[in-house]
């Protein structure tokens, strides 16, 4: 994208010289020249320009929507360790006990914070 | 030349958005939220500032005299009109001030509502004439070559002289003449009303007609 504003930059840069050129030296060449290639090199350079940031946007939306995804998975996975641990804590002893807890968690999805789901994980999984 | 304010606004967003540019080009910043907005107004906003005010100054530069005398076969049409001692039609227009350094645009141009638009298409065929035909030739060349392409429109002249003022009335020739003036069937430039705009131009085309009769006798002499 980098790449593409700079291309994008420079044929700005083109079409203006061009449309100054005319401006200051006013005979038919640089005014016809201005207003067609200038022109369109302007439009060109603004096309370009937006469909860099449109991309730019899409791409961060994207990592924005993979990382909420991710971070929802974490706190899911946070919660299902929380339960069997929690249960674990309890005393029961059976694995049974901690799969009933892990399922009663998951419901009230409270749990929000992927480092937690971390810590949890290997409780639950010695739980289990 | 900054009197004109489209042309001084043109060139003030120019200077900005160059500037924005170069430093963008020179610096390379990361694609942040700020670099965006920088970019948007030194690619988009300030350019097609600079493009529609250009637009305006140089639909202006195309209305004058200096713009149509630019290309060097039309040096002494310009050079005549805008003459203070010339007696020409055209100079004698040119003096004008309703006229003034637009006088080529004032008189050529088409009357009506597109009238801005033929016109400025009719120029655009005169760049190309010029380009593919005039372009090589010297002035005294073109001269029996250049003509206009339709005969000059009583309508034009109308405009100003609308043929209604007793003064123009009281004149016998008008009078007498005012339906065909009017339809435009005798034109207010024929060579017995008050004759061609850019008289030097009408001499030249009849020199050449002169000189191409008697090339044509010349050759039908040596032939018999």
């Amino acid at each position: 994208m980098t790449r593409l504003l700079q291309v994008s930059a420079v044929l700005t840069l083109l079409g203006l010289a061009l449309m100054v050129w005319s401006m200051v030296a006013p005979t038919p060449m640089p005014v016809i020249l201005a207003m067609s290639v200038g022109q369109l090199l302007g439009t060109l350079a603004f096309g370009m320009f937006g469909y860099a940031v449109l991309v730019d946007q899409v791409r961060k939306q994207r990592v924005k929507g993979v990382a909420a995804a991710a971070r929802r998975a974490a706190a899911r996975h946070a919660a299902a360790g929380s339960g069997a641990a929690g249960s674990g804590a309890a005393g029961s002893g059976a694995a049974g006990s901690g799969a009933a807890g892990s399922t009663a968690v998951s419901s009230g999805g409270t749990a929000s914070a992927a480092a937690g789901a971390a810590a949890v994980q290997p409780d639950g999984e010695a739980s289990s | 030349m900054l009197s004109d304010p489209f042309l001084a606004f043109a060139l003030g967003c120019a200077a900005i958005a160059v500037v924005l540019l170069v430093w963008y080009l020179a610096v390379r910043p990361p694609l942040t939220r700020a670099t965006k907005l920088v970019l948007l107004f030194g690619i988009g906003l300030l350019p097609i500032g600079t493009a529609a005010n250009g637009n305006v100054a140089g639909y202006h530069a195309t209305k004058t005299r200096v713009f149509c005398s630019s290309c060097h076969v039309m040096t002494p049409f310009g050079d005549d009109s805008g003459n203070p001692s010339s007696t020409s039609l055209a100079a004698r227009h040119g003096r004008n001030e309703a006229f003034g350094d637009e006088n080529c645009y004032t008189c050529h141009a088409d009357y009506g509502m597109f009238g801005t638009i033929t016109t400025k298409l009719g120029g655009m065929r005169h760049v190309y004439e010029y380009a593919l035909h005039f372009h090589q030739l010297t002035v005294d060349e073109a001269l029996p070559r250049i003509h206009i392409r339709t005969p000059f429109p009583n309508a034009t002249c109308i405009r100003c002289h609308s043929t209604e003022a007793p003064g123009w009335r009281r004149i016998g020739d008008h009078k007498s003449l005012l339906d065909r003036l009017r339809a435009g069937t005798v034109s207010c430039a024929s060579d017995g009303c008050h004759g061609p705009a850019h008289p030097f131009a009408r001499v030249a085309h009849i020199r050449a007609e002169q000189a191409e009769a008697a090339a044509a006798a010349a050759t039908a002499g040596a032939a018999k």
